[in-house]
């Protein structure tokens, strides 16, 4: 295409999005004063609290919940946001795959840096904005029911928290940043070829909003499950999914500064490089940094869904959880001790034995609260007379499965002689695909199609297209990681746009899985698309919701 | 659930935790015992004390955007290769690994692999980090950086040669 082409395709399409973008301010505007009229009238002073006593609250999907403050609204909104970036990350995810057929690159060809940048977006889109914020949104959404909050305050600050949030993951998309998700400087601070690196400063402040509006959030909700939760409700009877939220929130708030110290620091190296350049400083002291983070943020990414485990299995089972004790202690273990192990993703870059090994170590004991919490997961089956095989229970059992997987490569990976022969190479990358694509997002499937009736206003879900969806994502991620493991193990090293040919076998393996995965995610497309195109057709209500009333196995299905 | 039945699952939990922390003790057992053999090296800072041990020889190697250099010390004098390294088997080395600008403005972080004989070490700006290694089969193995360090980063790679 000519450049003046290019040119006219460009504007014409900014110009429908920016007449889209008018329409829906147009639309907020006049439902929004509407309102305010209506509230008004009422003696409301604030628009929100009249909408939430005139209409309870609105646990479906709308474009109300854009505009309403309540727990279900934000969460909603959380919800819906991540899901976006889900699918946009993720068709970055199949690109790169794909373009990894021949061992020369090929798709890219000439211009292999947009490899990197599909893998940096990938890596940062996927846990910033879809991990972090289908947590945060399944929170939102939950406990209101789960705590039987005495009052719903805050609001505004947890809607704050969602447009910063939004826009730094917007900022991160535009940036084009090709610095891996860790930002490693000097590299981030120089520029590359086709703009990769000339805005890394504004994936910085993306960053940088991100956490600022994932602490707002975290403090609203730590403060709701602290201070909010009804009286009849001790800590010790919370339901286990309030507690992973708790924890899960503590972690965050606990290793945050690491990260958000550094990129400001990072920020001011890019005017004046001092901090982590120079002959009185290094590089690693940012790695340092970083990883004091990058470790927590992991298990931040997990241990929400590994509490919505707690409640799933349950519904299913007409179980109780085996040991509710020793659930919420191993949640709370994982809290100290992946505090301590950041050093595991540095161990090669001169630490020596001793630190290596203490390293190693910890890492080891880190294993035991997540044993701890598989057995009570087998155990609460186990224990049950009988189980029922749905769509969110299969997503449940190929979770652990795959978390097993995971968790094993971990420690094989943890332990100091094999790290030096799997360290940046796709072991790693498979280790945590096992636990992302098995926990973070099964879960979360999991929990949506558990959610579906009250998501989507009273309607069901295709079973034989929410079992495709299902099959097709846990057959193409077991394919994808498996090939990833063995290559990385063989030394296939990982985030490279081309490779010696050696190792083709294992990479087009993996690009199989990963075009399985894809298609996989169409049918939870065509799914949502038609459940909402046909009629209401049950209750709003939900199983996931009843934290208090379940042990039967009906679980809404 | 009944006693009898609560019973027999305390066991199986018992039994599972213990099997399991024996599996992590034997673990971290053998974690420390490999890592004591004298063949061991790890990628380690270079500071005065840890110098080069008696009868390795010492090559410096310099990772830059995007190449790896290797200069090799020995009777004769010394010798530069780039990318590709030749090296004698049964024979201790030393590699000293650092990271010097190359084109671009910055020396920038690497990592230099060499998965055939298990060798990994990070190329830091301004530290030298170093690794013994004694190479005990011939042939051509690949040499690797996998940690990223920009454009060309996939291209910074070589073949490593040992010969009898
Ligand atoms: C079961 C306990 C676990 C252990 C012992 C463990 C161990 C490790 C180790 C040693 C590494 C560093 C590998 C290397 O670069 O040399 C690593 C990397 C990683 N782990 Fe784990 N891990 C565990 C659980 C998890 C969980 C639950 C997650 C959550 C998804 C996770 C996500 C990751 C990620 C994303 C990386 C790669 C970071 C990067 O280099 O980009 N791990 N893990
Ligand atoms: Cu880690
Ligand atoms: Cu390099």
């Amino acid at each position: 295409m000519s450049s003046t082409g290019l040119l006219i395709t460009a504007s014409i399409v900014l110009s429908f999005f920016f007449i889209f973008l008018f329409l829906l301010y147009y639309k907020y505007l006049s439902v929004k004063t509407e309102v305010d009229v209506a509230a008004n009238n009422e003696n409301y002073y604030d628009y929100s609290s009249y909408l939430i006593d005139k209409k309870k609250t609105s646990s479906a999907i709308s474009l109300n919940s854009f505009i309403m403050n309540d727990s279900k609204s934000i969460g909603i909104r959380f919800l819906i946001t991540s899901i976006v970036f889900f699918f946009i990350a993720g068709t970055f995810g199949v690109i790169m795959r794909v373009s990894l057929f021949y061992p020369h690159p090929t798709l890219f060809a000439g211009k292999e840096v947009l490899y990197d940048i599909l893998t940096t977006e990938h890596a940062i889109l996927m846990i910033y904005m879809w991990a972090i914020g289908s947590a945060l949104g399944l929170a939102y959404y939950l406990l209101p029911r789960f705590l039987k909050l005495k009052s719903d305050k805050f609001g505004n600050f947890s809607s704050w928290s969602y447009w910063i949030w939004l826009l730094g993951g917007i900022f991160i998309l535009l940036s084009r940043t090709s610095t891996r998700w860790y930002y490693y400087p000097p590299l981030a601070l120089e520029l590359t070829p086709y703009g990769a690196g000339s805005m890394n400063w504004l994936a910085v402040i993306g960053i940088e909003m991100i956490m600022i509006g994932v602490t707002i959030s975290a403090i609203v909700l730590v403060r709701n499950i602290i201070y909010e939760r009804s009286d009849s409700i001790p800590l010790s009877k919370m339901p286990l999914f309030a507690w992973s939220v708790l924890f899960t929130l503590i972690m965050f708030l606990a290793s945050a500064p690491f990260l958000m110290t550094a990129m400001i620091m990072l920020f001011y190296d890019f005017v004046n490089p001092v901090f982590f350049t120079g002959s009185s400083s290094s590089p690693l002291f940012f790695a340092e940094l970083f990883w004091t983070w990058g470790h927590p943020i992991v298990y931040i990414a997990i241990l929400p869904q590994f509490g919505l485990i707690y409640e799933i299995l349950p519904k299913f089972t007409g179980n109780k959880v085996y040991s509710y004790t020793s659930g919420v202690i191993a949640l709370g273990l994982l809290l100290p001790l992946s505090e301590l192990v950041w050093g595991h993703h540095l161990m090669e870059s001169g630490f020596g034995i001793e630190w290596g090994l203490f390293f190693s170590t910890a890492s080891l004991f880190v294993v035991i609260p997540s044993a701890i919490t598989v057995f009570n997961y087998i155990g609460t089956m186990w224990t049950a007379t009988k189980i029922r095989i749905t769509i969110p229970m299969l997503f449940v059992i190929n979770g652990i499965m795959d978390f097993v997987i995971g968790g094993i490569t971990g420690v094989i990976t943890a332990v100091l002689p094999l790290n030096e022969q799997t360290h940046g190479t796709y072991w790693v990358t498979g280790h945590f695909h096992f636990v992302f694509m098995g926990i973070t997002v099964g879960i979360a499937f999991a929990s949506i199609y558990m959610l579906w009736p009250s998501l989507t206003g009273g309607r069901v879900y295709n079973r034989r297209l929410a079992g495709w969806h299902f099959a097709l994502t846990a057959v193409g991620s077991m394919i994808m990681s498996m090939g990833w493991t063995v290559g990385g193990f063989l030394g296939m090293p990982r985030y490279v746009s081309g490779y010696f040919a050696r190792y083709q076998i294992y990479q087009d393996v993996a690009i199989i899985g990963g075009v399985i995965i894809g298609i996989g995610q169409l049918f939870f497309l065509a799914n949502l698309l038609l459940s909402m195109s046909a009629a209401p057709q049950t209750e709003t209500s939900n199983a996931l919701e009843d934290a208090y009333k379940n042990l039967s196995m009906a679980g809404g299905e | 659930m009944s006693d009898d039945n609560h019973k027999k699952k305390m066991k199986a939990e018992a039994l599972w935790i213990a099997g399991f922390l024996v599996v992590l003790a034997f673990t971290a057992g053998l974690n420390f015992y490999i890592t004591s053999q004298k063949d061991f090296s790890i990628a380690t800072k270079m500071t005065g004390s840890n110098s080069i041990p008696n009868g390795s020889i010492p090559i410096v190697v310099t990772g830059y955007q995007w190449a790896w250099s290797y200069t090799y010390y020995n009777s004769t004098g010394k010798q530069t290769f780039v990318d590709n390294l030749n090296i004698t088997v049964n024979q201790s080395y030393t590699l000293v690994v650092t990271s010097i600008a190359g084109a671009q403005q910055f020396a920038v972080i690497h990592d230099l692999y060499i998965p055939q004989m298990g060798i990994q070490i990070y190329a830091v700006p301004g530290q030298n980090n170093t690794i013994t290694f004694t190479p005990d089969k011939t042939g051509t193995f690949v040499i690797e950086c996998v940690e990223y360090c920009g454009y060309e980063h996939y291209l910074m790679r070589g073949y490593l040669t040992v010969v009898a």
